[in-house]
C-alpha cells in the first residue's frame, strides 16, 4: 500500500520538468514527455469521492434492521400519520397503485411504500453486535426497495455501510448528552452548521475541510497539475479547502472548464488590444481590497488551467466513458435526467485521465439536494434514493473499465449528509436529528458488511429505555473523525497527519474502523 | 430618526457633523440640529435651499448602496437634495401600482385567452421582478424587498410552489408582501411572513397537525427552527454590537434549545389553506379555494395542539380540545411572535443582515450597535421601525465616509450587477415585459431572485472563503463569495459580454428582449476620455483607479473611427458602438466594479 520511494522520486522529477512548460504547452508535447510517468501514475492512483446528500437524509429508511424487535419499534413509530412513512417488511409483495394493500388496508398511491414491496435483505458477513436494549439473537439488515441496483454490488463485496455515524467530540452516552456533561459539536441539528461540521469539523465560517487537508498531503505527488487534486462538480464546498490545496470547480460539460471568451479570443469588438486589456483588468490582483484581490485570483486560476483541462477531456480516454443509462423515476415512471449520475460521469472522465494529467491522488465532491423531507417524504425520498442507487451503480460499472483499466480498487465513494432524521414521523415526514447510516463503495472496501454499531431503535415508552436515543434523535456511536481517518489511511495519509486533520480522532479508541482493505 | 430634513441646515459641514452626531448616537440628532430634543417629534422650519450641490461621486456611491444602480437622472436629482430627504421620499413612495401578483395574473389571463388550459411558470415572476427592480422609481423599497427575500427566504426552486399557476401567483403575492412591508414594523413583517401560505408550503408547516396522544407522532419542527435561526434570533446570544456573548468558560451561549424548537413547533399546528367554509378536507388541501395561495392561512382549531407550550421563557398554558378556538390560536400565535420579535438578539441580528446586504460584509461592531439601537428604539419609543433602521444603515458614518482599509465593502450580487448595467445605460425591454428568465446556472449569473437553493439563501451571512484566500486567511466574512469559483467567474464575464453586446432575455428573431442602444455613450464615443468618464460616473462612483482607467482608454482607442471618402455612416456608427461596448464590458468585468466599496 505504501509508495515505492524510488519510483516516486523519479515521477516527481519528471513532473517537475513538465511544469516548466506551463499551461500553454500543447497537450501532445506534454503527453510525449510524460511517457514513463503516465505508466507509473496509472499503477498507483487513488481517489476519494464524497457524495453529499444535502438536506439531511433519513437513513432510518435507507438501511434498516429487520430483527423482529427492531422492526416492531420501527413499524409502530412510522406506520402512522396522514401519510405513513414505514417501509414494508421483507418479502411483502408490491401492490399496484389504486389497489388496497393487504398488510395495511390502505389504498396505494404512486409514492406509497406498499407500492415498492418489502425492504431488500442484505447480509453482514461480520455479524453486527446486538446493542443494549435490543432483544434479538442476530441482527439482520435490509435496504430501501428502490436501492435494488445496489444489492448486487453489496453482494459482490464492493459496498458496505457504516452505521450510526455523526459529529462527536468525545464518545457520548445518552446520559452525557442529556446532561450536557461532555463537549458536544456546535449547533447540532442546524443544516448549514452540520454540513460544515461533517465537511470541516467546525460550524459555519469554517475555512478548511478534511478533504482539502487530506489533499494537502498529496499535492506534491500530482506535479504540475496539482490544482486538480481537489475537484468539485457541485459548487463551493469547504470540504475541499486545505492549507494549500484549493477546490477546483468543474462543470459537467464535455469541455468541463469554462473559457472567459472576451479575454481569450483573438479580438473583442474588432480589437485585439481590447482582449489584452480585458485580460489584464480581470486578472489585476493589485486591487485595493482583499475582495478584489481574491476575485482576481479565482479568475487567474480559471484561465490558467482551462485549456489544459479541456484539451485533456478531448482525448478518447475521457470521451469514451459511457453516459449514464436512462433513469426511471420510481414514483412517476418517467425517464428523467439524473444530475448526480452526470456529475459522476465527469468524475469518471477525470479519473480516466489520471495518467494523461500526471495525477496520483484526487479527492472529488459530488452532491444531490432535496433531502429535507419534513413533508412528502414518501414521494421525495423515494425519488432521491432511486437517483443515488442509479448513480452509484452506474459509477461502479463505469469504473470497472476505464480505458481498459479496472479502477474500482482505486476509487472509494462514500456518502455524507447534514444529519439523519427523527425516528418518529410528523405525519408525512421527519425532522432534524443526528446519527446516520452511510454507504462506502469500492473495490478496496470490505463490503457486504455493516460496520460500526447499528443502534437500538425506538422511543422511550413505558419501561423501555433506548440507550442510543434522546427522545426521537439517535446519538452517534461512531464519529465523523473516525470515518474520515479510516478513508484517509487508505488514501495514504500518515498516522500523525491524521491527528492534525481530524482534531478529535485521539478521543476515540478506534482510529481505523476496519472497513477498508 | 424621522427628522429627515435637519442635516440640510448644516450642509457645508455635512460630513463632519454627521460623523459626530452618528457616533454619539442617533438620539442626539434632534438636539444637535437645534430641534430642542424630546425625541425628534418636532417639525423643524423648512430649510433654505442648499448652498452647495452634492458631488456626483458621493451621490452615485450612495445610490449604489441604496438602489439597484445609479442613473444619470437619479444622480442629478439627488445632487440637489440630501440623502436624508431622499430616504424620506423613498419611504413615503407607495408600493408599485402594478404588483407582481397583478403582473403574473395578467400573464395568466392572456395565456388562457388563447388556450384555456395554459399555465404560467416561475419565469413569469422573474420577468416581473426585472421590470420592477429596473424601472420603479421607489428604488429603496425595491432593495429592501430584495434584502428581505434573502432573509425571509422562500424559493421557486420548490416545485410545490412553482409547479402551478396558483403557486406562481402565491410567490408573486409573497414578494408583494415583502415590498409592501419594506418600511413597516418588524413585528408586522414577521406575522405576515408567518401566515403567508407560500411560507407555509416552503417550510412545510401548512397543514401541520398536533402531536398524537401516544407521543410517537410529533409536530413538524421546520418553521419553528428556521424562523428562529434565520429570521429573528440566530443560534447564539448576541451583544448589541452583534458580537457573540460568551459564558464564563468563554463559550458561546445557545440562544435556544431543541426543547424550545419542539415546543414552539406546537404553536404552528392547525394552520392551513384559506377557505371561506373551512373543513377537515380544506385543511388537508382538498377543495382548494382559488385564492388560497394568495390569502393568509387560517386557523383550524381541530388540528391545533392544546398542550402547554414553553419556549424562550414564555409559557402558553394548556387548553383542551374543547377550548381551542380560532381566537385562542390567534392569541397564542401573538404570544409566540412577540417572544421572537422582542428577543434582544433581533436588533443586532437584523442590523448585521441589512448592513451586509447594503453596505459592507464586515461592519465594525460599533456600526452594528448604532443600527441595533435604532431597531430597539426609533427615537420615538418604537421598536422594529424598519424605515428608521434602513435610514440608520445608509446614513451611518461607516457607510458614508470614504472607504478605507482593505476589508471594507462587499462583492456585488450577480443579479445586481445586471440591474446596475440596465439602469446605468438605459436598457429597455422591447416587449415591455422584461423577459429575463432564470439566471441560476453557474455559467450565467449563479443567482435568480426568489430562487435560492434552500432556505439558507444563495450564501450565508457568516460565509468565510477558504483559508487559502486572503479573506479567509484573515477570517473575514464574504457572503457573496460562497458562489465564486473557477466556473462562475467565467460564467459572469461571458454572460455580461453578451448582454452588453446584444442584450439579454428571450430573443425575438434573434434579438434579446432587454438591451440598450447606448445613446448617451455613443454620443461621446469619439472621445475615449469622455466615454470612460461616463463609466466612472455611472458604475464606479468616481473611484475608477488610474491603472484601470488607462487600460480601458487604450482599449477604446484601439478601435478607430473610420474616416475618408469611402467610409459609410454605418461603418462609423459600428465603430462607435464597438468603442462603447468595449468600455462597458471592460468596466463591468473589472474588480473595481465587482467590489462595491
Amino acid at each position: 500500500m505504501g509508495f515505492d520511494k524510488a519510483s516516486r522520486r523519479h515521477f516527481l522529477k519528471t513532473a517537475g520538468a513538465l511544469s516548466m512548460f506551463g499551461a500553454a504547452t500543447p497537450l501532445a508535447m506534454q503527453l510525449a514527455t510524460l511517457g514513463s510517468a503516465s505508466a507509473q501514475a496509472a499503477s498507483d492512483y487513488r481517489a476519494l469521492v464524497c457524495l453529499f446528500m444535502f438536506g439531511g437524509n433519513d437513513s432510518h429508511n435507507m438501511l434498516l434492521a429487520t430483527d423482529s424487535d427492531s422492526w416492531g419499534r420501527y413499524w409502530s413509530a412510522r406506520n402512522t400519520g396522514s401519510d405513513p412513512i414505514a417501509l414494508m417488511p421483507v418479502g411483502t409483495a408490491p401492490v399496484t397503485p389504486g389497489q388496497v394493500a393487504p398488510l395495511t388496508g390502505r389504498t396505494v398511491n404512486n409514492d406509497s411504500p406498499e407500492r415498492f414491496g418489502g425492504v431488500l435483505p442484505v447480509n453482514s458477513v461480520i455479524p453486527n453486535a446486538i446493542p443494549v436494549g435490543t432483544n434479538a439473537a442476530t441482527r439482520t439488515f435490509a435496504l430501501h426497495p428502490v436501492l435494488a441496483p445496489l444489492v448486487p454490488i453489496w453482494q459482490a463485496g464492493r459496498l458496505g455501510a457504516l452505521a450510526n455515524v455523526g459529529p462527536l467530540i468525545v464518545p457520548t452516552s445518552k446520559a452525557q448528552y442529556q446532561a450536557r456533561s461532555v463537549p458536544l459539536p456546535a449547533s447540532l441539528m442546524s443544516h448549514n452548521d452540520q454540513q460544515s461540521i461533517w465537511q470541516a469539523s467546525a460550524a459555519e465560517g469554517a475555512r478548511r475541510g478534511w478533504g482539502g487537508l487530506i489533499a494537502d498531503t498529496m499535492l506534491s505527488q500530482n506535479g504540475a497539475n496539482s490544482v486538480f487534486t481537489g475537484v468539485s462538480v457541485a459548487g463551493n464546498q469547504v470540504f475541499l479547502a486545505g492549507q494549500n490545496a484549493v477546490q477546483y470547480q468543474m462543470t459537467t460539460n464535455a469541455q468541463p472548464a469554462v473559457r472567459i471568451n472576451p479575454a481569450t479570443g483573438t479580438t473583442l469588438n474588432t480589437s485585439s488590444l481590447a482582449v489584452t486589456r480585458m485580460r489584464e483588468i480581470i486578472r489585476d490582483n493589485a486591487h485595493v481590497s482583499l475582495f478584489g484581490q481574491d476575485h482576481a485570483a479565482f479568475v487567474r486560476r480559471s484561465m490558467d488551467v482551462a485549456d489544459t483541462l479541456n484539451q485533456a477531456f478531448s482525448s478518447t480516454l475521457a470521451t469514451s466513458v459511457a453516459a449514464p443509462p436512462a433513469n426511471v423515476n420510481p414514483v412517476t415512471g418517467a425517464t428523467e435526467n439524473n444530475a448526480l449520475a452526470t456529475q459522476l460521469q465527469t468524475v469518471a472522465r477525470m479519473i480516466a485521465l489520471n495518467s494523461v494529467l500526471g495525477l496520483r491522488r484526487q479527492v472529488f465532491f459530488v452532491s444531490i439536494g432535496g433531502w429535507d423531507t419534513h413533508d412528502f417524504q414518501n414521494q421525495n425520498q423515494t425519488v432521491l434514493l432511486g437517483r443515488v442507487a442509479h448513480a452509484m451503480a452506474y459509477f461502479d460499472s463505469v469504473l470497472a473499465n476505464l480505458g481498459g483499466a479496472d479502477m474500482r480498487n482505486r476509487v472509494t465513494t462514500f456518502t455524507m449528509s447534514d444529519f439523519s432524521r427523527t425516528f418518529t414521523t410528523n405525519g408525512d415526514g421527519t425532522d432534524h436529528a443526528w446519527g446516520a447510516h452511510h454507504f462506502v463503495m469500492g473495490g478496496a472496501v470490505r463490503g457486504q458488511n455493516v460496520w460500526g454499531q447499528y443502534p437500538t431503535l425506538g422511543v422511550d415508552q413505558g419501561t423501555f429505555r433506548n440507550p442510543d436515543a434522546d427522545r426521537n434523535i439517535t446519538i452517534p456511536t461512531t464519529s465523523v473523525d473516525q470515518f474520515g481517518a479510516t478513508l484517509g489511511r487508505w488514501f495514504g495519509v500518515a498516522d500523525a497527519q491524521l491527528d492534525q486533520i481530524f482534531p478529535n480522532l485521539r478521543n476515540f479508541a478506534s482510529r481505523d474502523l476496519g472497513f477498508m482493505l | 430618526m424621522t427628522d429627515s430634513t435637519c442635516p440640510a441646515d448644516h450642509r457645508p459641514a455635512r460630513r463632519q457633523a454627521w460623523r459626530s452626531i452618528l457616533i454619539a448616537g442617533l438620539a442626539v440628532l434632534a438636539a444637535a440640529c437645534g430641534g430642542g430634543g424630546g425625541g425628534g417629534s418636532q417639525t423643524p422650519p423648512t430649510p433654505p435651499p442648499p448652498p452647495v450641490r452634492l458631488g456626483a461621486p458621493e451621490v452615485a456611491r450612495f445610490l449604489t448602496q441604496a438602489s439597484f444602480g445609479p442613473t444619470d437622472a437619479g444622480i442629478e436629482a439627488l445632487r440637489d437634495s440630501s440623502f436624508e430627504s431622499w430616504i424620506t421620499q423613498q419611504i413615503a413612495a407607495p408600493p408599485p401600482t402594478q404588483s407582481h401578483q397583478a403582473t403574473v395574473e395578467a400573464a395568466l389571463a392572456a395565456a388562457q385567452a388563447a388556450n384555456p388550459s395554459a399555465s404560467i411558470n416561475a419565469n413569469n415572476f422573474y420577468y416581473s421582478w426585472w421590470r420592477q427592480t429596473v424601472t420603479e422609481d421607489a428604488q429603496l423599497r425595491q432593495r429592501m424587498a430584495f434584502a428581505y427575500s434573502q432573509i425571509f427566504v422562500v424559493s421557486l426552486v420548490d416545485t410545490a410552489i412553482s409547479g402551478s399557476s396558483n403557486g406562481i401567483r402565491g410567490a408573486a403575492s409573497y414578494y408583494d408582501m415583502l415590498t409592501r412591508n419594506a418600511f413597516s414594523n418588524y413585528r408586522t413583517l414577521l406575522e405576515e411572513v408567518t401566515l403567508h401560505p407560500v411560507m407555509g408550503v416552503y417550510l412545510t408547516f401548512l397543514a401541520n397537525q398536533r402531536e398524537d396522544a401516544a407521543g410517537t407522532r410529533t409536530p413538524d419542527e421546520n418553521y419553528a427552527r428556521e424562523v428562529m435561526q434565520l429570521m429573528s434570533i440566530g443560534l447564539y446570544e448576541l451583544n448589541l454590537d452583534g458580537t457573540t456573548r460568551l459564558n464564563a468558560q468563554g463559550q458561546p451561549i445557545l440562544a435556544y434549545s431543541q426543547q424550545d424548537i419542539s415546543q414552539l413547533a406546537k404553536v404552528f399546528t392547525g394552520i392551513s389553506w384559506y377557505h371561506p367554509t373551512p373543513t377537515n378536507t380544506t385543511f388537508l388541501g382538498g377543495n382548494r379555494n382559488p385564492d388560497s395561495f394568495v390569502r393568509q392561512m387560517i386557523f383550524y382549531p381541530q388540528y391545533h395542539s392544546f398542550a402547554q407550550k414553553s419556549f424562550l421563557g414564555v409559557t402558553i398554558p394548556a387548553r383542551t380540545a374543547a377550548t381551542v378556538t380560532q381566537q385562542t390560536m390567534a392569541d397564542d400565535l401573538r404570544v409566540a411572535l412577540d417572544a421572537l420579535a422582542n428577543h434582544p438578539n433581533v436588533a443586532p441580528f437584523m442590523a448585521t443582515r441589512l448592513i451586509q446586504q447594503f453596505v459592507t460584509s464586515n461592519p465594525s461592531p460599533a456600526y452594528v450597535e448604532r443600527v441595533a439601537r435604532v431597531f430597539n428604539n426609533n427615537g420615538q419609543g418604537v421598536r422594529g421601525d424598519m424605515g428608521a433602521v434602513i435610514r440608520a444603515v445608509l446614513t451611518d458614518t461607516e457607510a458614508r465616509s470614504a472607504p478605507s482599509g482593505d476589508s471594507f465593502g462587499k462583492l456585488r450580487e450577480p443579479v445586481i450587477r445586471l440591474t446596475n448595467w440596465a439602469r446605468a445605460f438605459g436598457a429597455t425591454s422591447a416587449s415591455g415585459n422584461w423577459l429575463i428568465g432564470s439566471t441560476s446556472s453557474n455559467q450565467v449569473l449563479g443567482q435568480t431572485p426568489l430562487a435560492s437553493p434552500s432556505v439558507f439563501n444563495f450564501w450565508r451571512p457568516g460565509f468565510t472563503p477558504a483559508g487559502t484566500t486572503l479573506l479567509g486567511a484573515r477570517g473575514l466574512r464574504a457572503p457573496e463569495f460562497q458562489i465564486v469559483d473557477e466556473v462562475s467567474v467565467a460564467g459572469y464575464i461571458n454572460t455580461l459580454q453578451t448582454a452588453v453586446a446584444t442584450g439579454i432575455g428571450v430573443a425575438t428573431a434573434g434579438v434579446p428582449d432587454v438591451r440598450s442602444a447606448y445613446g448617451a455613450e455613443v454620443a461621446v464615443a469619439d472621445n475615449a476620455e469622455a466615454l470612460v468618464d461616463r463609466m466612472d460616473r455611472l458604475v464606479f462612483y468616481g473611484a475608477l483607479p488610474a491603472a484601470t482607467r488607462t487600460r480601458i482608454v487604450e482599449a477604446v482607442n484601439s478601435i478607430a473611427i473610420p474616416s475618408g471618402a469611402t467610409v459609410t455612416q454605418a461603418q462609423i456608427d459600428a465603430a462607435r458602438l464597438n468603442r462603447v461596448r468595449t468600455a462597458i464590458q471592460l468596466s463591468l468585468a473589472s474588480p473595481d466594479f465587482l467590489i462595491q466599496r
